[in-house]
């Protein structure tokens, strides 16, 4: 029993830090209508500059996320703004399209990791990285449970910048309908460029709390775009609350997969609910509550 | 105060407007009048620059305002509260309020204005925390007008407010209407219920197949043969 427990919470500590990438990636696709599929690399690098910090500097990647972070958001400003929004602006581009320049940013951000840090597997070690502590009999991983409140920090932040702010507003108005926007005077094409900024600092934010529990190497991003898309799909496209139950579904079913299958199966449970999902739920979670 | 002038506009290879000219001065209510597929909408989406004119101007308190980024024509002082009312769906009715209030000089005045804009309407006050798109489409009209006066709009462009509304509901929209503008605010109001707008309206310009056919004062028109023959069936 209690190791069934400690599983679930697991899942549910992983969980957090999985819907927050996911997040990002939701947001994106709310405002651009496209599936970013450069979303895990930039979690990847995100890490990087994480990792980075840490090894030259030793800063402690919990510090080191508001390094990557504000970097992360100033390099999705610059791949929306001079990337995907010069592609939009071209009529005949169909937004099938812009969906594969993101395999091409994932590409390049890939390659440049690589070229930067070698294919090499490379680890965070902290004096915390292998602390837990006990709750009754369940014992607890310290470095998840950091990244799970501030998972949830960030998150809660997330929700009132969205719903408590104008810009925030514009960012979900220009979400539901991009020409009402518009006619409110919202500039939408600057919303965009902040918005894939904002994505990709959550993302680089994940990442950042999941260092500590991964090897980082440049291809890791693949694995982190197909759990956000996953969540994302298993939310319901485009909803926040519906990513936080996603992230945590996915975090579940892969700490479940992990402890009774076995450790190298755990991505494979996540895959399974996926094609579950969309052969039985293919709406997502909204299906239960939107009809 | 707003002047069109021989705009022209297409999509892609299909032209819509041809020459289109009129004029609406400041404190009218000016209607725009044509069946569907007249260009109402084409016209109204180039006014807030959605749409490019291949050829005319479009000016408005002097300044020319042709080719401006559509989201500067709200800074102007143009409201457009579009066809289909355009709400955001899944924001409550306060906040669709809130987002027609953006502007520095009309975010300053926001309380005040979304307590008059209960005022108008006062089942927006009763519904503000429940989502648009769960309210009625008369309930929507109304934010969407609503939406459109939090701006404080020197012109408020309507399109179509009274489509697919129950009768008791027309009268009701359109009495607001008739309100607003004599609370001051120039009006540009596009519709088919061709009666009842040219009955209220100052001047009206009738629109037919991207053309600017009759232009004339509101009762006036109603006495028009062509008009009564094809607008009206007497
Ligand atoms: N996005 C578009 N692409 C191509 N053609 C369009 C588009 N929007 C409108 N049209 C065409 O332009 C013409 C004018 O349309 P518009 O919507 O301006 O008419 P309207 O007078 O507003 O009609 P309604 O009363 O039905 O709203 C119509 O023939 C319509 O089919
Ligand atoms: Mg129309």
């Amino acid at each position: 029993m209690s190791l069934f427990l400690q599983t679930i919470i697991c899942g549910i500590l992983l969980g957090a830090m999985y819907a927050l990438i996911a997040i990002g990636m939701t947001l994106i696709m709310g405002v651009m209508k496209i599936i970013n599929l450069a979303h895990g690399a930039l979690v990847m690098v995100g890490m990087y500059i994480t990792y980075f910090c840490f090894k030259e500097w030793g800063i402690d990647p919990y510090l080191g996320m508001f390094i990557s972070m504000p970097a992360l958001f100033l390099i999705g400003c610059l791949i929306q703004k001079y990337l995907i929004n010069r592609l939009v602006e071209v009529d005949s581009i169909l937004p099938e399209n812009q969906v594969l320049l993101t395999v091409g940013i994932m590409l390049v951000l890939t390659e440049t990791m690589r070229l930067i840090f070698k294919s090499d597997y490379r680890s965070v070690v902290t004096s915390y990285s292998t602390k837990t502590f006990f709750l009754g009999d369940i014992s607890i991983s310290i470095p998840m449970t950091f990244g799970f409140l501030i998972a949830m920090i960030l998150t809660w932040l997330l929700h009132l910048f969205l719903t408590r702010t104008d810009l925030g507003r514009s960012i979900r108005a220009t979400a539901q309908d991009r020409d009402a926007a518009i006619y409110m005077g919202v500039n939408a094409s600057r919303i965009t460029v902040i918005t894939f900024g904002i994505g990709s600092a959550l993302a680089a934010a994940g990442g950042s709390l999941l260092l500590p529990l991964f090897y980082l190497w440049p291809d890791i991003g693949h694995l982190f775009t197909a759990k956000a898309f996953i969540i994302t799909i298993l939310g319901g496209m485009g909803s926040t609350m519906g990513a936080i139950l996603g992230g945590l579904t996915l975090g579940i079913a892969e700490s479940l997969g992990a402890t009774y299958i076995s450790m190298g199966y755990k991505d494979v449970v996540g895959l399974i609910i996926f094609l579950l999902v969309l052969l039985f739920l293919p709406g997502g979670f909204r299906s239960f509550t939107r009809r | 105060m707003l002047k069109v002038d021989n705009v022209s506009v297409s999509y892609g290879d299909m032209q819509v407007l041809w020459d289109v000219t009129f004029e609406v001065m400041e404190g009218e209510l000016v209607a725009l009048l044509g069946a569907n597929g007249a260009g109402k909408t084409t016209i109204l989406n180039t006014i807030s620059g959605l749409l490019r004119p291949h050829s005319g101007n479009i000016y408005f308190l002097g300044k020319e305002i042709t080719r401006i980024p559509a989201h500067r024509v709200a800074e102007l002082g143009i409201a457009h509260v579009p066809e289909g009312r355009r709400l955001f769906p899944e924001m409550s009715v306060k906040e669709n309020l809130e987002m027609g209030s953006l502007l520095p000089e009309a975010k300053k005045k926001r309380k005040e204005t979304m307590e008059w804009v209960f005022s108008l309407f006062p089942i927006l006050k009763e519904k503000q925390n429940q989502e648009a798109g769960t309210l009625s489409g008369g309930q929507q009209q109304m934010l969407a007008i609503g939406r459109g006066l939090m701006a404080l709009p020197k012109l408020l462009m309507l399109d179509e407010p009274s489509l697919g509304l129950a009768p008791v509901l027309v009268n009701q929209v359109f009495e607001i209407v008739k309100e607003i503008n004599r609370r001051g605010i120039t009006v540009l109001l596009v519709e088919q219920n061709i009666m009842h707008a040219l009955k209220m309206c100052t001047r009206a310009y009738v629109l037919e197949n991207g053309r600017v056919t009759l232009h004339g004062i509101g009762t006036e028109l109603l006495n028009n043969q062509h008009v009564k023959e094809a607008y009206l069936g007497i």
